[in-house]
């Protein structure tokens, strides 16, 4: 579905393509402090195991109900 | 707590009037010579180099902090073009960013003309592989050529060419999603002004059944968005049935049309 103002309702938007590019793009040179390409491996990691748990707990969810006799 | 470091969310080239109706007590505009950078004050205990290091593996912590970068940014671009920052990016001292400011003036003028009237529009395309194969006598020459071979064969040739079929029907699979994304590309490339490609992520990042193949992001001229959203809708009904989901999202911060060069 496209929506006219999407970052007005940033919940439609899934957590990776905002990682996509706060992350990786913009103004990326400069700062005392920046984010290393190893901190970015980290955070992906951390979304990985995320994803991963929510496709578990819908594994569960969806899996066969137990039918009582 | 003392709130003492600079976090920058982005660069606006015009004073921010209209503060008075913006919540504006996430960010403040700050004036360096010709420019406006939004910052807010963060807390040494959050986002000194260490401690930022270790909430980076709190994926909540980052999903919280990264959508409160984005909401910002497009808050402010609804103003005013942009230049958007890294997520994550801090400055220790009003020194050090005015140093950043002087040192790239020309680098950050040149972005503001390059994306001044622009949107940045995202586009994914994923392919349903089990739903293309269900199509593939329609859209391969060269699959219903064989099927029509192994109808007309005696059982044991049929079962051969049947497992000739299968090899045929990735292969095709492939070039089709090729094909296709080129064609998709294309067509959007053509309402842009510059484009830039993502890499394709794996299933287990996008959590999705279906395969990626194709991650872009285009520059488009406010008065093409019309069109461009007219393309992706008519593209996106077309193919469908094909197998092809188009997803398009935006208009984001132009994140990935800045290039920022030091001064020689």
């Amino acid at each position: 579905m496209m929506h006219d103002h999407v970052i007005d309702r940033s919940k439609d938007i899934t957590i990776l393509e905002v990682l996509d590019r706060v992350l990786n793009k913009g103004v990326i040179l400069t700062g005392d402090i920046v984010i290393s390409v190893a901190d970015i491996d980290l955070v992906y990691v951390g979304v990985k195991l995320m994803l991963s748990s929510v496709e578990t707990m819908e594994q569960i969810r969806s899996g066969n109900p137990i039918v009582e006799k | 707590m003392i709130n003492d470091l600079i976090y920058v969310y982005c660069i606006s080239d015009s004073p921010l009037g209209f503060a008075r109706n913006v919540k504006s007590k996430d960010f403040k505009s700050m004036k360096f010579d010709d420019f406006y950078v939004i910052v807010k004050y963060v807390s040494e205990s959050e986002f000194s180099e260490a401690d930022f290091k270790r909430n980076l593996s709190d994926i909540q912590w980052v999903e919280t902090n990264a959508r409160d970068h984005i909401r910002v940014i497009g808050m402010i671009m609804e103003y005013t073009t942009v230049i958007p920052f890294k997520f994550g990016t801090i400055f220790n001292t009003k020194a050090g960013l005015q140093q950043f400011i002087t040192d790239y003036t020309v680098s950050l003028t040149e972005n503001f003309n390059n994306i001044r009237g622009k949107e940045e529009w995202a586009v994914k395309i994923y392919c349903n592989r089990k739903a293309m194969s269900e199509q593939i006598d329609e859209l391969s020459v060269e699959a219903a050529a064989l099927e029509e071979e192994i109808m007309a064969s005696s059982p044991g040739k049929a079962y051969l060419l049947q497992r000739k079929k299968e090899d045929l029907i990735e292969k095709e699979m492939d070039r089709l999603c090729r094909d296709y994304g080129q064609k998709y590309f294309d067509e959007f490339k053509s309402l842009s002004e510059s484009t830039s490609l993502s890499n394709l992520l794996p299933k287990e990042y996008t959590g999705q059944e279906d395969t990626m193949i194709l991650n872009a992001a285009f520059l488009v001229s406010k008065d093409k968005v019309p069109d461009f959203k007219w393309t992706f809708d008519t593209l996106r009904k077309k193919d469908e049935n094909a197998g092809f989901i188009i997803e398009a999202t935006g208009p984001w911060p132009p994140f990935s049309f800045i290039s920022i060069k030091e001064k020689l």
